[in-house]
């Protein structure tokens, strides 16, 4: 006689294993839910983390660039035309004035360079020289330096008919502008 | 002690709270003992009551020795409850023994009767069944209608004999020592120490014993006559030794039956027996030992002995029960070889429990198998919760593992905002390299004028007539960058000296060596020819000059012309496709 046996089974054990089970089972759930959580905040984080590095690069690239950007905005503010001359004085000053003489300046209308293939708005100049190699060069040297805005378009350089000694020099910029 | 429950008035989770406190509560669980017989237990307390006298021993089976028991009387195993000091004092001497139950043994030989069989249950097969139903439903067996089943007891007892008229009989005792047994029985419980009873019929375990003692005549049937106090019980072997009848004579106040001549030859008569042997056997200490002088007057032809047990120390001879009822007797020293005294030894028919312990009681307590199970369910219900426990910890370590990693603590809304400034970053990175491109020293004057000035060193042999240099953006449109074109077209005149010059330059290795040079020399990256994505091509012309006057190298003029014997023409085309880190950006500044 065993009275006691089913009891014994479903108590001692069925129940216990059940129990467990639901325990165990709610726990893996509960943990699985975290887990699936935890993997897209992870997902998230690792996004951010990404593009919080990826945002400290630009920021430091930008930082770096963001005085020359400024500089740039500056310098594109300014009327192209005025700026060269303004620029081609300060630079003159410095120079022999027998070595670097001005002898045109011009606005052509059409623009065949770099401004007509591009959306930046752009404006050429036509500026004509009659000096020496080395001074003109130191000319073009500290003009472009001044002005990156300055892209070359064409330059001509041809022996004076009356001077031996200088040269004239015709060139072409194609200037960006804002 | 905790009182507890037949399992059937309880629900199923009380059966399991009762079979916990059981085990919790009892030896049950730790000590086989309480699921075995007295007869097999290490320690052993007889108790024999014939009526005249209570006689008692101790046996200890592992020293083979009987010892006296404590003192009862036919008062005190009538009136059990005054049995506590002498229960206590057994128990005592039990664990003195080293035992760890006790086995009480109650030979009945103070009443003995038989209850005939109902007449159609004669298959021999059917006595196991016979004997279930004995214990459980007498009165389906008994030809005696009138029985009390809560009253008496009734065992049933085998007549093997060939011919025998009857398969068996039973036997019958009462149930006056049933509150005896109850008392030890809860004794036992109550001390936490198994005390197993056993209710014997002492004639039943005297005629097992017969072949130890009998010698009977070759041939010849015999009878051996048991003479107790109150009663003289007759057992009736056939010349095979076996079985065939079993009466009583009780003595009602006398010393033997007054009928006795009279019913042993009626029934040596009735069962065919001639000139059977009568084997007397006194268990008793004051029997009538004069009825031996009697039958050899009366039964002259048979041959009539008195007959005692071999006695063992510390229990008398008149009193061989205890002995053969605990096994004590050796092994092979049967002196009659028949069916009926294998059987009442080796299937226990003389060795049946008059008075059990009664099936509701038993059903209270489970199983020793439950128990058994019970006790390893506990063990696995312990593995069971660890392992859940190990789960949860492991769980838990887990979850305390993620919630403290910063992903877990971080704000999705943070992204957000990092996204913003990011895109922010982004639109003024864009900005900033949009200009970077356009400002790119693709095409200044300067170094232009650097690599005319290195390509036509003074006094080299070179005068430079004519220099003209254009850029030109490739159209293509659609495209978010397009490529350009740089030309250098260059005349002079030469001297002999600088053709080497002109001829090494108008080769691939001699221009990019030149370009290399001014890239170098002014920072310039336009110049540097060694990207994949620029094509540099130079095309020197030489041609003899028309207006040429040969003068002496010490007075030639390097400015006059006709002092040069050559004329060249070069021209230099760099192209930038639209893949070139200079190539111009066609879109408008972001």
């Amino acid at each position: 006689m065993h009275l006691y046996r089913q009891t014994i089974i479903l108590f001692g054990i069925i129940v216990p294993v059940v129990i467990t089970g639901i325990i165990v089972g709610i726990c893996f759930m509960l943990k699985s839910n975290m887990v699936s959580s935890f993997e897209t905040k992870m997902k998230s984080f690792k996004d951010y983390e990404i593009s919080r590095v990826a945002g400290l690069e630009i920021e430091a690239k930008v930082t770096r660039e963001r005085e020359n950007v400024e500089r740039w905005n500056t310098q594109l503010a300014q009327e192209t035309a005025s700026a060269v001359t303004t620029n081609l004085r300060e630079i003159t000053e410095h120079l022999p004035s027998k070595e670097i003489q001005q002898t045109a300046f011009e606005r052509p209308n059409s623009n065949n360079g770099f401004g007509s293939v591009a959306a930046q708005s752009s404006s050429p100049i036509r500026i004509a020289f009659r000096g020496t190699f080395r001074t003109m060069q130191q000319a073009f040297l500290e003009l472009e330096s001044r002005m990156p805005r300055l892209q070359l378009q064409e330059l001509r350089i041809d022996p004076s008919a009356s001077q031996s000694t200088l040269l004239n020099f015709q060139v072409t910029y194609t200037a960006w502008e804002n | 002690m905790a009182t507890f429950q037949h399992p059937a008035s309880l629900n199923a989770f009380k059966q399991f709270s009762q079979a916990c406190a059981i085990l919790r509560n009892t030896t049950r669980a730790s000590n086989p003992a309480w699921y075995q017989e007295a007869l097999d237990l290490k320690f052993q307390l007889h108790i024999r009551q014939d009526g005249a006298s209570v006689s008692t021993f101790y046996h200890d089976c592992a020293k083979a020795q009987w010892t006296k028991g404590p003192a009862l009387t036919d008062e005190l195993l009538r009136d059990p409850t005054q049995l506590e000091g002498i229960i206590a004092e057994a128990l005592r001497l039990a664990r003195a023994n080293g035992a760890a139950s006790l086995g009480v043994i109650l030979h009945i030989a103070d009443e003995f009767a038989t209850t005939e069989l109902k007449p159609e249950l004669d298959n021999p097969a059917a006595l196991p069944d016979l004997k279930e139903t004995a214990v459980n439903d007498p009165g389906a067996i008994l030809a005696d209608s009138s029985i009390q089943a809560d009253q008496s007891s009734w065992r049933v007892i085998p007549y093997p004999a060939a011919g025998s008229e009857v398969i068996g009989s039973t036997i019958t005792t009462s149930r006056q020592y049933s509150a005896l047994i109850a008392t030890l029985r809860e004794a036992g419980e109550k001390e936490r120490f198994p005390i197993i009873t056993r209710a014997l019929s002492a004639p039943l375990v005297a005629i097992m014993g017969l072949s130890q003692v009998l010698s009977p005549t070759p041939g010849k049937p015999f009878v051996a006559i048991l003479q107790y106090p109150w009663f003289t019980a007759l057992a009736f072997f056939n010349e095979h030794g076996d079985l065939r009848l079993i009466r009583t004579l009780q003595h009602r106040g006398l010393r033997r039956p007054t009928n006795f001549r009279n019913a042993l030859a009626t029934t040596n008569a009735s069962l065919e027996f001639i000139d059977p042997d009568l084997f007397m056997l006194r268990l008793g200490a004051q029997v009538d030992t004069t009825l031996d002088a009697d039958l050899r007057i009366t039964f002259s032809s048979s041959r009539v002995e008195v007959i005692e047990f071999k006695a063992t120390e510390g229990v008398p001879s008149w009193c061989p029960e205890p002995v053969l009822a605990s096994g004590s007797v050796s092994p092979g020293s049967s002196l009659i070889n028949s069916h009926t005294f294998t059987i009442l030894s080796e299937e226990k028919w003389a060795l049946q429990n008059f008075l059990p312990t009664p099936k509701e009681v038993i059903e209270i307590f489970p199983s020793r198998s439950d128990m058994r199970l019970l006790r390893v369910l506990r063990l696995a219900r312990v593995a069971v919760f660890a392992i859940a426990v190990l789960c949860i910890v492991y769980f838990g370590f887990g979850v305390i593992d993620l919630v403290r990693r910063p992903e877990w603590a971080f704000d999705p809304s943070q992204a957000e905002i990092t996204k913003g400034r990011l895109a922010k970053l982004g639109t003024e990175r864009k900005k900033a390299d949009h200009w970077n491109n356009l400002l790119e020293d693709r095409s200044k004057a300067w170094t232009s004028m650097e690599s005319l000035s290195r390509m036509c060193k003074e006094n080299g042999g070179l005068l430079v007539r004519g220099y003209t240099y254009a850029a030109r953006p490739e159209a293509a449109p659609g495209k978010a960058a397009v490529g350009f074109t740089k030309e250098w077209k260059i005349s002079g005149y030469a001297r002999d000296e600088a053709l080497d010059y002109l001829n090494t330059l108008n080769t691939k290795e001699g221009i990019c060596a030149h370009f290399s040079e001014i890239a170098r020399i002014t920072g310039n990256s336009s110049y540097n020819p060694n990207l994949g994505t620029r094509n540099l091509v130079i095309n020197v012309r030489t041609q003899e000059n028309g207006s040429f006057k040969p003068v002496p190298p010490e007075s030639a003029n390097s400015g006059d012309e006709s002092s040069y014997p050559f004329t060249f023409d070069l021209v230099i085309t760099q192209r930038f496709e639209a893949t070139d880190p200079m190539a111009l950006t066609v879109s408008k500044a972001p």
